[in-house]
């Protein structure tokens, strides 16, 4: 066996040579293992098969260490050999606290598996998970309230997901169950919050809609219900405000107008037309100053506006007459 | 080392109060008697009034009538450094004066007409022990094992390797008190087992856990308390008789009195060995204390009973099973995988001890050796393993473990450790870290050992200095410290640049306060003294020879003499004068006396002037 064992392997005739009183076998056995420290694995270090259990590898060690180690030749010359001895020992002794400490062997045994051992283990594992997952879902039908907790779980995650794919309404109704089940989940509150908001400028889109739709056919105090909701849906955007606004001026609410044109002057001070629409609500309350002053700033901000030129005309009209 | 090989090899338990060396004969571990016939030799020295070297028994016995002169207890304070808490404590309650080395360092002790480093006082006695060994072999003997606690530290070992140096020892291995017991129990016994030795001493408290199989002694863990010993029982029985006496006699205090103090302490020591053996004694000290102004002295009369020292002791004892089973919990060991308990130390003899001991395992400790003979045993056996390896597989191998952790200061004065306690040695380690300066051309590297988180509390083992180091951004610079344990103990530190290279080393040596010069000074001087006193030996047998041989002449001429003397009108005292003399010669050279030999050489050959006249004279047919 040793013969074969070294047969690929060169001795350097310096290292054979030097005069150490170690018979010649030994010599080559610990040339040999040196040079091989950083390809062998744990276990061929050490001798023992792959995943040896831990008894094997402590014997095998103790039988390794009464030749790898510098007391085993105490009183004889070693020259450069003791180095080579010591550096075996740690690496020896590195093996046995590795693959005798349960947790570190395991883990080490996974890691230099054999490849149909290694596809053993990867199966096992998954199966292992597979189990692991049933059993959870038979627990969770059985007890409430690991019921409820996986309820919540799975509520805030489909929440999640209507929420990124933009169906913000289906998002705000999961996200509020999960946090009225769960009124201290970490996420549900914040998410909910935030489709709730995704929803309210969805439905207000549509109510705009129907209002464009309601006003084609003349169906005024539809399309003004219908703005008056979609602005106080979406309060953030001050387009259906506007619009709201128009609509009410033109049914002769002017406080109505005011107040909703000065709702989008306040959602977007640099809206050129929620000033116009706040001149024109102005204008028909009475207040000609207050009326010139958003016209004026209306056309700063976007000097094409038709109507507030018109308007801002009459008034000045109206002012010097 | 051109010795090795050859000789006799001895173990030596180097103790507090006692020592004890043992050998290896014909294949059997034997503790060897001194030369007066103890298999324990008291460590004590002095330095006699008339100058003359005492080391043993016969030094402890004039211990109080010269206690200045008189050193014990030497191994408190070796390899310790000057100012430490050890060497204060150790100031206040030592009846003999320490001083501070040259370099401010270690510790050294005032004997006689002049200064020790406490090395030269251990060597004395490691001295005293080589020559009983020799005296036993009837050869030189060289080479020895020296056992040490297992919380002994770097410095600590490396001075007692170098007390063996002194004493002309070779000291093959340094190796812990209760893995060298450990030895000593598993000979001639198949063991495979995990092995707990509890060694409850004067002064310490050791517990190491071993792993034995296939005569491989892997050690798993050490642990114990430097503070914890038999000296903390007899202070709580003191201080129980003092407060007592106080109670008793309206608050008169014995600790005011040093002599009152002194037989208190013996008197407590010696009712605690007792009541190992009884339920109760007496503790009885007459005149213990002058009643001063005409009142009559008092005396102390106190029974002890077992229950009571129990009761004053409990907590030492919890202590002692707590460190315990830490060191379990550091081995991940259970108590109940626990094979065997061995107790050591002459504390574990109290029944307390043993029954905790009892109550934490689960099992019956094992009473299968002498507490204080056991570690002499195990380092006899581990020396022979040395010297003697070709013996096969048969004979043992010691997997030892460092007892605290090794490792570095790092910036902020924190400790990084680099070997962590109870990792098996042979071994090494590295750790990289980086500069934390900018443009940091120099870096200072400090090896430390201990347990605590502060660089401070830990002891300093030597330190170097990497130079040359390539400018740059601070942290930019990595530096590798590698840290090397051979078997031998010896610790090798090395730093390098990973960047240029730049390397430094040092062998982490000279911490037992004697620099290489002065222990070589030591040495030849040792060297001298043994020169001196073979000159002296062949002056003495010069002066036998010359003086047996005059009163060989003499005697048979006093015959021939006596005839003529009764003839002449001498006195008959002559011959009796001149056989007074021949007698003191032979006494003389019984005694190995060489001062009175010249003296007396010269009244024998005056005498056998007379003699030869006389014959001669009345030889002559008149």
């Amino acid at each position: 066996m040793p013969a074969d064992r070294y047969a690929n392997f060169v001795f350097f005739p310096a290292d054979l040579a030097e005069e150490v009183d170690l018979p010649l076998e030994l010599k080559k056995e610990i040339l040999w293992t040196q040079a091989r420290l950083g390809e062998l694995d744990h276990w061929s270090l050490l001798g023992v098969r792959w995943n040896a259990s831990g008894d094997d590898v402590r014997a095998a060690y103790l039988e390794k260490v009464k030749v790898f180690h510098p007391d085993r030749h105490g009183g004889r010359r070693l020259g450069s050999y003791r180095t080579r001895i010591e550096r075996i020992f740690r690496a020896l002794t590195t093996a046995r606290d590795v693959l005798s400490d349960e947790a570190r062997r395991g883990e080490y045994a996974r890691r230099t598996a054999p490849p149909e051992q290694f596809a053993r283990l990867e199966a096992q594992r998954l199966e292992v998970e597979a189990r692991a997952g049933e059993r959870r879902a038979r627990l969770a039908r059985s007890n409430p309230l690991v019921a409820r907790a996986t309820r919540v779980q799975e509520l805030v995650a489909r929440g999640k997901q209507a929420l990124e794919e933009g169906r913000f309404a289906q998002a705000a109704n999961d996200l509020l169950t999960a946090a009225g089940l769960d009124p201290r989940h970490p996420e549900a509150r914040t998410l909910a919050e935030r489709a709730r908001r995704g929803a309210g400028a969805e439905r207000a889109r549509e109510l705009y809609e129907q209002a464009m739709a309601a006003e084609v056919v003349g169906h005024r105090a539809g399309a003004l219900a219908a703005l008056r909701e979609a602005a106080a849906l979406d309060p953030a955007s001050p387009r259906y405000a506007v619009a709201a606004s128009r609509a009410a001026l033109e049914a002769g609410l002017q406080d109505e107008a005011r107040t909703l044109a000065e709702q989008a002057v306040h959602a977007a001070p640099r809206e050129a037309r929620a000033y116009e629409a706040l001149g024109a609500a102005l204008h028909a309350s009475g207040a000609p100053r207050e009326a010139r002053r958003a016209l004026e700033r209306a056309l700063e901000l976007d000097p094409d506006l038709g109507t507030a030129r018109a308007l801002l005309r009459k008034l000045r009209w109206s002012f010097l007459g | 080392m051109s010795a090795s090989g050859e000789g006799p090899v001895i173990g030596i338990d180097l103790g507090t109060t006692n020592s004890a060396v043992a050998a290896v004969v014909e294949g059997v571990p034997r503790v060897i008697p001194n030369r007066s016939g103890q298999l324990l030799t008291p460590s004590v020295l002095a330095v006699a009034r008339n100058g003359k070297r005492l080391v043993g028994q016969i030094a402890k016995r004039q211990a109080i009538t010269n206690a200045e002169n008189t050193v014990f207890a030497a191994k408190r304070l070796i390899g310790r450094r000057w100012g430490s808490r050890e060497v204060e404590d150790a100031r206040k309650v030592l009846p003999y004066p320490l001083v501070a080395g040259p370099e401010a360092n270690d510790v050294r002790v005032r004997m006689g007409d002049r200064v020790w480093s406490v090395p030269e006082i251990s060597a004395l006695v490691l001295g005293e022990l080589k020559a009983d060994a020799e005296a036993f072999f009837g050869q030189p003997v060289t080479r020895a094992v020296v056992t040490v606690p297992a919380y002994f530290n770097d410095g600590q070992r490396q001075a007692t390797k170098d007390a063996g140096r002194i004493a002309g020892l070779e000291v093959m291995r340094i190796i812990n008190e209760p893995t060298s017991a450990a030895l000593a129990y598993g000979f001639g016994r198949s063991i495979e087992d995990k092995v707990v030795v509890f060694d409850l001493g004067g002064g310490t408290f050791d517990v190491s856990i071993l792993d034995i199989a296939r005569s491989v002694y892997d050690v798993v863990a050490v642990g114990g308390d430097t503070y914890l010993g038999g000296e903390d029982f007899d202070r709580r029985v003191m201080d129980w008789l003092v407060f007592g006496f106080a109670q008793e006699h309206g608050g008169a205090d014995l600790r005011s009195d040093t002599m009152a103090l002194q037989r208190l302490k013996d008197a407590a020591e010696k009712a605690k060995c007792e009541l190992s053996a009884v339920a109760a004694t007496s503790v009885h000290l007459p005149f213990l204390l002058g009643g001063g102004e005409g009142r009559p002295a008092l005396h102390l009369e106190r029974q002890l009973r077992r229950d009571k020292l129990e009761e004053l002791t409990r907590d030492l004892v919890a202590r002692c099973i707590a460190v315990t089973k830490r060191t379990l919990d550091d081995a991940g060991v259970r108590p109940a995988q626990v094979g065997e308990v061995i107790l050591v130390g002459g504390m574990s003899r109290m029944p307390l001890v043993q029954q905790a001991v009892r109550e934490f395992f689960g099992r019956e400790p094992s009473r299968g050796v002498h507490p204080e003979e056991v570690v002499a045993l195990g380092a006899a056996i581990q020396a022979h393993a040395l010297a003697h390896p070709e013996q096969g597989a048969s004979e043992v191998l010691l997997l030892d473990v460092t007892p605290q952790h090794l490792g570095l200061m790092v910036a902020g004065g924190y400790f990084q450790t680099v070997i962590p306690r109870n990792t098996t040695v042979p071994t090494s380690a590295t750790h990289v870290f980086t500069t934390s300066h900018d443009d940091q051309t120099s870096v200072r590297i400090a090896v430390l050992q201990g347990v605590s988180e502060k660089a401070g509390d830990n002891e300093l083992l030597g330190e170097f200095v990497l130079h040359g180091i390539r400018p740059a951004r601070r942290g930019e610079v990595a530096i590798e410290v590698a840290f090397e344990i051979s078997a031998d103990g010896i610790l090798g530190v090395s730093a390098k640049d990973l960047v240029t290279g730049q390397l430094q080393s040092i062998t982490v040596t000279a911490t037992s306060g004697l620099t290489e010069e002065e222990l070589r000074r030591i040495m030849d001087e040792n060297v001298d003294d043994l020169l001196e006193r073979k000159q002296a030996r062949g002056e003495l047998e010069r002066r036998r020879a010359t003086a047996e041989q005059l009163a060989a002449e003499i005697e048979a001429l006093v015959p021939a003499v006596t005839t003529a003397l009764a003839r002449s009108h001498f006195g008959k005292d002559a011959v009796v004068k001149a056989q007074a003399v021949v007698q003191r010669v032979h006494a003389a050279i019984e005694a190995g006396d060489a001062s009175q030999l010249p003296a007396l050489e010269e009244q024998l050959e005056r005498t056998l002037q007379l003699f030869r006249g006389l014959a001669g004279g009345g030889g002559r047919p008149a």
